[in-house]
């Protein structure tokens, strides 16, 4: 049986206050990283744990921080992205509501090892009890000397503020918060400069994803190897999965990485409603493309699922079962990528509005003769020449749907209605 | 009484530069305002000593600030994936039906307006709406019609923010 | 250095450069659409994508810089399938109204469609609608959002360049629009940049719209006639009727960019004042008469006026060859120097001569160093609005430090490194403490003898008033590794002109002992302001210019022209107006001025005029100067004679005629003829070439130019080589800041002098005539912003709406110098500048102005 670590207060009554997370051995990682630790060496520890960002891309963390210059000329910055807007995504939201001095640990710790004073936890504005619980555990842990000026003794200094966001997926695409926090309409910024060396406000800034940083005092605590030695080497640790759509389970798992996709669905979610059969299931949220039955033995982290054309991305599994149109599923992932596209790029603003057109008709059987061929082509104009990942991932998806589901989309076109209805 | 001005300056504060507070200074006018009428948005950039322009920009990129007037309460229901496969779209006409709107749309008493959204993050609770500050979840037709009645009932205290404040002295209350 | 190869072409180029640029340097086409030369890249409209090797991806070459050993390619079937797919995906949306569109045939779509688009769409569905109509964002400029491509060149372009931030972008994904604040672009610049960078027919000229199709325009580059600047344009006419004027992207000072005054402001030649045909006044009224009957008169009352003065003042807006010409004639037709080039002012000429010498002639992009720029005077927003760009974007992209020295704030004052706020007339003595803080912080950088030279001189550090805002200056002159310093007209306005100049004279001389070569160059307000300098349009000085009492020039200059040159200095525009007032002027020449409007004491100037025996005035336009004078010469316009500009970088560039004088009026140079012909003398040479050439010939300068040689960019004038060290001025009395307010004035953004009042479209863009003032002052005054007020001074008065200004300093009055019928030269006495006036409340409060001071659309 696998032990919880990230949730392990979750579950607890005031899990989000102060005095449950220390009951708990909670701000002992930073206790031991300000004692014990040099900056550089926390950098060195993430890097051997082989931690991989939680908010999608999979980049090794330690890695990441190391990009960061270790002149001072300028002010330093850490971001956390609490903007989770991936569909099918939710687990940031619970760790911040249940257990916000997690990650307020796992961030002073964060920005203890780049250098950074400040940081801002960009939290999308719809997430209000996640907000309210996370600035009081600030003021908590504020008042009680985890932040602030020499915290715990030592001479590192550091505030956490929270940003909400309002509304706008792309504020999780990384350059895109910063513009976000900048002040300015949220769109993706030219890389290089990456944000490590040049980011929020010119200054360098590491952004990771709410999960990550709630990994790192466990790794501080327990050391690189305890870490590496849950899941598959490359992409190991404990994984926060959400499950949702058509099992009888949905929720919040915690498992290690690399766990199989159909143990995760049938096992601990509970499988398919009574008399139902998975159809298929969408691993790491809609960005992620589609895995039909039949590939469900794949295993749940960023090698497994890349192999297999898929990726772990948010690690938001959606399961569709046997009752359910794939068209009417892609249809609404598309829309959802066309009314979120920043609107920067060509092929991500024009090249979505043309598909949903074209889904939205096929979906209600009018689709024509050749609007197969017309999918295909703006898939391969879109997939690979958009600015950021936004486009690529909806693009991706789309192929998956046509490849794997094909002959819905065609009975669609020729009886010219859904099959389903 | 702190007033909106104090509230927009303390959150400047936050920031090394004015015009990173727009967001917040936006969510803040939005709460004491009910909505971001060109006026508030012109008040908002002198406060904060930024172009009008961008503040302009960022009240319309945004979906939650709204430059229209929006109901009372403002139900938002989710409609993304997760949600549709456990039938939003079910609640989604029930709530047409029940409020006599189409989604989109306001209640002539000024009390209800209807929307669906993209994925709210809740989605192991599917399917979710979103009212005010709080999140409903596992909804059935049912359940709708009781959260209706007891907004009904709240009418003439809740505000569009925060409908259930007055019964919410800690802040402990969730779905 | 890094090598690159693109397309199997292998070059060597700098490290840094995206792989556009180096395709661009090898011929090879790449389109583009979101790619501005100005701005950084944005990278959003994937035109430009190319293969480069080892990369899975297609990269945008215009944000992609080169490495060492990149192989790129750009003509791949790949390349050319997602050139046709991003411009499919374009049209599918794009409104197909070509034919009604006012871009039709100058469209980029359009011919990138022909050159790289898909045969035909696949697209088939409905397209978007934005809106059914055009929306008319403000007096000229109209949106079709419908067409738009979101490449965001305009919104950049007005938040980078011109730094107006009125454009910006709402909603997101497919319902992005560029618009103004609430869809209003009532409050910007209305410089219609937005509008030359569009690649679309989305923004558009509404002066222009319908109005004709581009290949039915005949099009000539010619050289604005309004400010200093000098910025290159093109002028589009239909049968000779002013359409519209355009910019070109890589060409002059401005490249593609221009002002509101610039672009919109040219239709004034159309104004309904024109002199029709010469007159003459009988009885006391103007008669238009023939050419002929002018010049019987002319020559009558000529020899008749022969035993008093005579003099000359010429428009410093008129071409190099007129302005040359026209001192040529005063000094060999009418044998006096008795000239000026100004109706506001004159500038004493040994003043003048150390600030021409250390004039630089170049590019200002170039003379704006990496170091620091110091800007002096005036409001270099509203006065010269392109150098404006060119310095915010060497503030934001090279890093340059502004230095704002100045009585009024402008726009510029929020990229500087340091603003010093000058009260009224304060020029002279914060001049003065800034190179006192100079003397104090470059310490054993000077030699003792200068130090003590300089201590001497200036009285010491014992001068200095111990004010922030020098010492922070000087402490950032010293640190620059280049020295800048720009010199607004305002300098020359006040009364305090010659204090001012000495001061500015030992500014650049102490930087240039402190080992700076400090650049120099003046904010000129008029097109030609330099060239009339240059071409000697002055009391003290022969063209070059060169000291009248120099014998070697003036002898040579005599062989030349095959006539004696008087030997004395002439009398400048004030001391002519003197002669005038003692009865003793005989006949005076006006020439392309209006000093009744601009001589800052109407009422001296108006007795003078009326005190002069023969008044000539030769103009376009009916000026309230005409009305005073005997004989009224009709002048072409702009546009309708050639010639030359300098420019405030010492640019010389042609002014090309796009159509021939209206009505009876003759070119400048030929009325000049004619009326050296009424003295019984002739101008050799006489034709505008020729002039040219002889100017090219006889002024240092201006040497070896040739008329073809001035290119698509011009030509430079040779700066004199750096002028020897004079003496150190001593310092100003010590400058007390009078209480009360006092009133200066200067160009507003919107109108140049006067000529630009009889633009149409200037004047439905300008929100008139305005006084501009501090909040505090206004409060105490119980004004507010949008009253109607009266400005008094001992004078006179005017009354025009409030504008409560924020970051006016206090005590400071503002009013424009560009509306006649304010007639603020009344409030104005000889000698007295800044103007102490007091502000009141008008009494007759009627709304007339304010109703529609803001507008608001349709
Ligand atoms: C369109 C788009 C949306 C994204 N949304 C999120 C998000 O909501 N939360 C998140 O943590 N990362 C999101 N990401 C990934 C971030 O860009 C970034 O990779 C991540 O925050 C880095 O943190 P990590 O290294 O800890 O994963 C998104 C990326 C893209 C392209
Ligand atoms: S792919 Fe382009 S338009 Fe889409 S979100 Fe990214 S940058 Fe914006
Ligand atoms: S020019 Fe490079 S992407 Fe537009």
């Amino acid at each position: 049986m696998y032990e919880p670590v990230l949730l392990k207060n979750v579950n607890m009554p005031d899990g989000h206050l102060l005095s449950t997370y220390e009951a708990g051995g909670g701000y002992r990682g930073l206790a031991k990283a300000l004692k014990e630790f040099t900056p550089d060496e926390i950098v060195e520890l993430v890097k051997r744990s082989n931690l991989r960002g939680r908010g999608g891309a999979g980049f090794p963390t330690g890695m990441k921080w190391s990009f960061v210059p270790k002149r001072a000329d300028r002010p330093k910055y850490l971001c956390c992205n609490a903007d989770e807007g991936e569909p099918g995504t939710f687990k940031d939201r619970i760790v911040m509501e249940r257990d916000p001095h997690q990650l307020i640990e796992g961030m002073a710790i964060s920005a203890y090892a780049i250098g950074a004073e400040v940081a801002y936890v960009y939290i999308r504005g719809e997430y209000v009890l996640a907000i309210r619980r996370l600035e009081q555990a600030i003021a908590e842990a504020k008042a009680k000397g985890y932040l602030g000026t020499g915290i715990l003794g030592s001479d590192f200094n550091f505030v956490v503020h929270v940003h909400c966001g309002a509304g706008a997926y792309i504020c999780g695409e990384e350059t895109a918060m910063l513009d976000s926090l900048e002040g300015k309409r949220a769109q993706p910024r030219l890389k290089p400069p990456f944000p490590a060396v040049a980011g929020l406000y010119a200054s360098p800034t590491v952004i990771n994803n709410v999960e990550t940083l709630v990994c790192v005092p466990h790794i501080v605590a327990r050391g690189a190897d305890w870490f590496r030695g849950i899941g598959p080497e490359k992409s190991p640790g404990p994984k926060l999965y959400c499950v949702s759509g058509q099992v009888r389970k949905p929720g919040l798992y915690e498992l290690p990485m690399g766990i199989p996709l159909r143990e995760l669905v049938e096992d601990h979610a509970g499988g398919p409603q009574p008399d139902r059969k998975i159809k298929a299931v969408i691993p790491g949220g809609v960005s992620a493309p589609v895995i039909p039955e039949q590939g469900l033995d794949v295993g749940m982290d960023f090698d497994s699922l890349a192999a297999v054309g898929s990726m772990l991305g948010s690690a938001g599994v959606i399961v569709v079962d046997d009752t359910t149109c794939m068209v009417k599923i892609a249809t609404r992932i598309i829309e959802f990528f066309h009314h979120e596209s920043c609107g920067k790029c060509t092929p991500c603003r024009e090249g979505l509005n043309w598909v949903v057109k074209v889904l939205r008709r096929i979906e209600a059987g009018a689709g024509a003769p050749g609007d197969m061929e017309q999918l295909d082509m703006l898939c391969k104009g879109i997939f690979g020449n958009t600015f950021c990942a936004l486009g690529d991932g909806a693009a991706m998806g789309l192929r998956a749907s046509l490849a794997h589901f094909r002959e819905e989309f065609v009975a669609h076109i020729e009886e010219r209605r859904c099959p389903f209805h | 009484m702190v007033t909106m001005r104090e509230k927009i300056e303390q959150a400047a504060a936050r920031y090394p530069d004015q015009r990173s507070a727009i967001m917040p200074a936006l969510l803040i006018a939005q709460r004491v305002h009910g909505h971001l009428p060109g006026p508030v948005l012109e008040e908002v950039a002198e406060i904060l000593g930024v172009e009008r322009i961008w503040v302009y920009e960022l009240a319309t990129f945004y979906t939650l600030f709204h430059t229209e007037p929006v109901g009372r309460f403002h139900l938002q229901l989710c409609d993304n994936v997760s949600c549709m496969l456990r039938r939003s779209e079910d609640l989604l006409m029930h709530l047409e039906s029940a409020l006599g709107i189409k989604k989109g749309g306001t209640t002539e008493d000024g009390l209800f307006t209807l929307s669906t959204v993209e994925c709210l993050g809740a989605c192991e609770m599917a399917p979710v709406m979103q009212v005010g500050d709080d999140y409903y979840g596992n909804l059935d037709i049912g359940r709708i019609d009781a959260l209706l009645a007891r907004l009904h009932a709240l009418a003439p205290h809740g505000t569009g923010a925060d409908p259930f404040a007055a019964e919410r002295p800690g802040e402990e209350r969730h779905v | 250095m890094v090598g690159v190869t693109i397309n199997g072409q292998s070059v060597e180029v700098e490290a840094g450069s995206t792989v556009l640029q180096v395709a661009q340097r090898l011929g090879i086409e790449i389109p583009t659409f979101c790619y501005l030369k100005r701005l950084p890249p944005l990278a959003s409209c994937r035109m430009c994508l190319v293969e480069i090797e080892g990369l899975r991806r297609l990269q945008p070459s215009c944000a992609t810089a080169v490495t060492d050993g990149m192989v790129v390619r750009t003509d791949t079937p790949l390349i050319d399938e997602t050139r046709s797919s991003m411009l499919d995906m374009l049209l599918a949306n794009h409104p197909l109204d070509c034919p009604i569109c006012d871009k039709g045939g100058e469209c980029e779509l359009q011919d990138m469609v022909m050159a790289y688009g898909p045969g035909k769409s696949h697209f088939r569905d409905p397209k978007r609608v934005f809106h059914s109509r055009d929306i008319r964002l403000s007096p000229v400029v109209i949106m079709n959002v419908n067409r738009c491509i979101q490449c965001q060149r305009c919104v950049r372009m007005c938040e980078e360049v011109v730094g107006a931030v009125a454009l910006g972008t709402v909603e997101k994904g497919m319902d992005t629009a560029v618009t103004g604040f609430e869809g209003s672009l009532a409050s910007c610049d209305q410089c219609g940049n937005c509008i030359e960078v569009c690649p679309v027919g989305a923004l558009m000229s509404f002066p222009y719209r319908y109005k004709a199709r581009p290949w039915d325009l005949a099009e000539t580059d010619t050289v604005c006639p309004h400010c200093g600047t000098g910025c290159q344009l093109t002028v589009g006419a239909r049968k000779g009727e002013f359409m519209r004027v355009r910019s070109k992207e890589e060409h002059g000072v401005n490249r593609e960019t221009l002002c509101a005054r610039g672009r919109f402001g040219l239709d004034f030649i159309e104004g309904n004042d024109r002199i029709k045909r010469p007159m003459i006044r009988r009885d006391g009224t103007l008669v238009p008469v023939s050419w002929d009957e002018a010049g019987d008169h002319l020559r009558g009352r000529l020899a008749a006026v022969e035993s008093k003065a005579a003099g000359g003042v010429v428009s410093p807006r008129l071409p190099n060859e007129v302005v040359y010409q026209f001192q040529k004639l005063m000094r060999t037709a009418f044998r006096t120097n008795n000239i000026d080039c100004s109706s506001r002012w004159s500038t004493p000429f040994d003043m003048l001569a150390p600030l021409m010498a250390n004039y630089t002639r170049a590019p200002l992009k170039e003379v704006l160093g990496v170091g620091c720029v110091l800007v002096i005077g005036g409001n270099v927003t509203e006065e010269n609005p392109v150098t404006e760009y060119l310095l915010r974007d060497a503030a934001r992209r090279r890093g340059t430090g502004l230095l704002m020295l100045s009585t009024r704030p402008s726009r510029l004052d929020a990229d500087a490194k340091a603003v010093v706020r000058v009260p009224p007339g304060g020029e002279p003595a914060s001049l003065a403490a800034v190179v006192a803080g100079l003397v104090a912080a470059a310490g054993e950088k000077l030699s003792d003898n200068a130090l003590a030279e300089i201590a001497v001189a200036i009285g010491g550090a014992a001068a200095r008033n111990g004010s922030g805002g020098p010492d922070r200056l000087a402490a950032m002159l010293i640190e620059g590794d280049t020295v800048t310093v720009l010199v607004g007209v305002d300098l020359l306005r006040s009364s305090e002109a010659r204090m001012a100049l000495q001061q500015l004279d030992t500014l650049l001389q102490l930087l240039r002992l402190l080992g700076k070569s400090p650049a120099l160059q003046v904010l000129f307000d008029r097109a030609n302001q330099m060239g009339a300098w240059d071409m000697g349009a002055l009391a003290g000085a022969l063209p070059g210019p060169q000291p009248v009492a120099d014998d070697a020039v003036r002898s040579a200059l005599a062989r030349n022209w095959g006539a004696e040159i008087p030997h004395e200095p002439g009398a400048d525009l004030e001391a002519m107006l003197d002669l005038c007032v003692a009865g003793k002027m005989g006949a005076l020449y006006l020439v392309g001025i209006d000093p009744v409007t601009s001589y800052p004491d109407r009422e001296f100037v108006t007795g003078a005029l009326g005190a002069t025996d023969l008044l000539i005035v030769q103009d376009s336009f009916l000026t309230e100067t005409a009305a005073f004078a005997e004989v009224v010469l009709p002048a072409a316009g702009y546009g309708e004679e050639a010639g030359s500009f300098t420019n405030n970088e010492g640019r010389i560039q042609q002014v090309r005629k796009f159509r021939e004088p209206v009505f009876e009026a003759r070119s400048n140079l030929a009325i000049f003829d004619f009326v050296a012909a009424q003295r019984g003398r002739t101008l050799q040479p006489s034709t505008q070439v020729e002039i040219f050439d002889e100017i090219a010939r006889l002024l240092p300068a201006y040497q070896a130019l040739t008329w073809p040689g001035l290119g698509v960019d011009g030509a430079f004038t040779r700066a004199s080589s750096t002028p020897p060290l004079g003496p150190f001025f001593a310092q100003p009395a010590f400058f007390q800041a009078r209480d009360g307010l006092m009133l200066v004035t200067g160009n507003c953004l919107f109108h140049n002098g006067y000529l630009s009042e009889r633009s149409e479209i200037l004047n439905t863009i300008a929100n008139g005539p305005y006084v501009a003032m501090n909040a505090e002052d206004a409060a105490q005054l119980g004004l507010k912003d949008g009253d109607q007020v009266v400005v008094q001074s001992t004078r006179g008065e005017l009354q025009a709406q409030l504008k409560v200004e924020r970051p006016f300093p206090k005590g400071l009055v503002f009013v424009p110098e560009n509306y006649r019928s304010l007639r603020l030269n009344s409030l104005m006495r000889r000698g007295e500048y800044p103007c102490p006036v007091e502000v009141h409340q008008a009494e007759t409060a009627y709304e007339i102005a304010s109703a529609n001071r803001v507008w608001r659309g349709p």
